[in-house]
């Protein structure tokens, strides 16, 4: 390499280049909204054929797919009805903070009230405040419903990390349970986890617990 | 060629698998956004190239081949919504230098930085005085530190345009600093 090759390689360790933008949220929005044209293009190619028929088979059932977020092991479906809810029952089973096979994270370092194995994960109980932590993998993916106009959801950042909020009532699957009532939760990645916040706080403050978490 | 998890990705990705292309979103969103800046120069129009470039590696991932080399792929997509905004514009944004540290905040011989900074402005200042494709291979090969190949994938010309243009652009930097 000459020595001007060498000084342009030294000349762009001082280019002013600004910090990469985060753009996981608007590229995954735009792959969705395009995706949901798609649908919508082949759905109405067959509602052609089957519209009546479907519309007469399944009275009151129908809760379509209008948009739908996605984040590691969480997917946030907006649709235009809740299916039935009911609220939470039992977190799971009582363990002692350090038995989890993975480092549980913490907001502010402050140790849970509680830790609960449940729900393929782990929840950590605060008073006022729930923190989920579920490592990925297959059969691991959290699903959320919530009702179209009624409740917000968008992405957000945590640090850097892909995040989304939902402020308002919506449903939760859990892996391999029944759908309940949540209020506003902010889901976020870190590593390999998927965390879920969920407390009677608004989308600053729960984004402010969220960058505690360590 | 990519890694055996980076194939498998990409193999997921185009099966319509939102994680796996999530992961290669995250693990190519700065590169992309690096490409793109260099190219066009101005921030807004390198978020936008590479958010655009990601988009449509997405709608094309069905027709990528197996085995074939992933970031070059990406890139050639990149680069080419950079260029297009550069076009549109009609002018390309010049790239400038970071604001130094003091010398002797960082030990250095504040004769030797002076100098050092005033020979990397006239070099950058010569690199922005180029034509775009010559600016574009040495800004691919150099700022980005892509190979050959990758730089003749990203811009979308032949290996061997790659090394004419090189060393022509290379000779007219030697003339235009002597």
């Amino acid at each position: 390499m000459t020595d001007l090759e060498l000084e342009l390689r030294d000349l762009a360790a001082h280019l002013d280049v600004p910090p990469a933008p985060h753009l996981l949220g608007v590229v995954l929005a735009r792959v969705a909204s395009r995706r949901r044209r798609r649908r919508g293009l082949i759905f109405a190619v067959a509602i052609g054929f089957a519209a009546l028929a479907v519309a007469f088979a399944v009275p009151g059932s129908r809760a379509s797919l209008l948009r739908f977020f996605h984040l590691g092991g969480a997917t946030v479906t907006l649709v235009d009805s809740l299916p039935p809810l009911e609220s939470r029952g039992s977190l799971g089973q009582p363990i002692p903070l350090g038995s989890a096979p993975f480092r549980l994270l913490l907001p502010s370092e402050r140790r849970p009230q509680q830790v609960y194995a449940g729900d393929g994960g782990y929840w950590l109980r605060y008073p006022g405040l729930l923190l989920f932590e579920l490592e990925s993998g297959p059969g691991t993916e959290i699903i959320k419903k919530a009702a179209l106009g009624k409740t917000d959801v968008e992405y957000v950042d945590v640090d850097g990390e892909p995040g989304i909020w939902i402020g308002g009532r919506h449903a939760v699957y859990l892996p391999g349970g029944k759908p309940r009532a949540a209020g506003h939760v902010l889901i976020w990645k870190h590593d390999r986890l998927t965390l879920r916040l969920e407390a009677a706080v608004g989308r600053e403050q729960a984004l402010g617990i969220a960058r505690s978490v360590r | 060629m990519q890694t055996p998890g980076e194939e498998a990705l990409i193999e997921r990705a185009s099966r319509g698998d939102p994680t796996a292309f999530e992961e290669l979103v995250l693990a190519y969103q700065s590169l992309a956004f690096r490409t793109a800046f260099v190219i066009a120069g101005d921030a807004a129009d390198a978020e936008e190239a590479a958010q655009d470039g990601f988009v449509k590696a997405h709608r094309a991932l069905g027709r990528f081949r197996p085995g074939e080399p992933f970031r070059p792929w990406l890139l050639a997509i990149v680069a080419n919504e950079a260029r297009n905004r550069r076009r549109a514009r009609g002018r390309r944004a010049a790239l400038v230098l970071r604001a130094e540290a003091e010398p002797r905040a960082s030990g250095e011989d504040p004769e030797e930085a002076a100098l050092g900074s005033e020979r990397r402005e006239r070099l950058l200042t010569a690199v922005e005085g180029l034509r775009d494709d010559d600016r574009d291979v040495l800004a691919c090969r150099y700022f980005l530190d892509l190979s050959e190949e990758e730089t003749a994938a990203a811009l979308g010309i032949a290996r061997g345009t790659v090394k004419s243009r090189t060393h022509r652009a290379l000779s007219r930097l030697q003339e235009e600093l002597r």
